[in-house]
């Protein structure tokens, strides 16, 4: 899963019957510079997610992508390969540079 | 699958039903030298990976499955094992 800001939904006129009930967030990726500078967090090529948890603009969520995307769905099945999984409250995060990979 | 190496947590109170019981950690994949690379991801965790630590992860949303015990689950990557040494060949 990657960690997304929230830019903006997208709304359907017609849909495929398996995605009624979910939205659709225009999610900008969160990269480890822009976490690691603080500041606004962003950075990545934005993207389509579906979503059933509703978040608003700005907010940040974490994000699945491929085939498990769909799994919501099951059993039924739907054409869903980004698939918003969670909203984040804080995140923690900070980067370790350098080579500290173990052993010879 | 790859190695990775946490260097962070998330904490989130809205999930997907599934996660219910997890620590979502965050990670960078290393390269071959052990550098960081791409973007942060978020992993379940059922290890107790601390900060720093090595670990190996699975791209595999079955093994997800299979061990949230949830067929809905929107989750792939899972931390399945602590990387003690990584011997390769010079």
């Amino acid at each position: 899963m990657r960690l997304g800001v929230v830019r903006g939904k997208v709304v359907l006129s017609l849909a495929d019957p398996s995605l009624v009930g979910t939205r659709f967030l225009i999610v900008e990726p969160i990269t480890a510079e822009s976490l690691a500078e603080g500041g606004n967090p962003g950075g990545g090529k934005q993207l389509i997610v579906a979503d059933h948890l509703n978040p608003g603009e700005g907010e940040t969520i974490a994000f699945v992508e491929g085939r498990e995307g769909a799994n919501p769905y099951w059993p039924g099945r739907a054409p869903v390969d980004a698939y918003c999984s969670l909203l984040v409250d804080r995140v923690s995060f900070r980067g370790i540079s350098g080579s500290g990979i173990s052993g010879t | 699958m790859f190695v990775a190496r946490i260097e962070g947590f998330i904490t989130s109170t809205v999930r997907h039903p599934s996660f219910k019981n997890c620590s979502l950690l965050l990670c960078r994949r290393l390269d071959a030298d052990g550098r960081a690379i791409g973007e942060p991801q978020v992993v379940l965790d059922q290890m107790s990976s601390g900060y720093g630590s090595e670990v190996l992860v699975s791209t595999d949303g079955d093994l997800a499955r299979q061990i949230l015990n949830d067929n809905t689950t929107p989750s792939r990557l899972v931390v399945v094992g602590l990387v003690d040494t990584i011997a390769r060949e010079q």
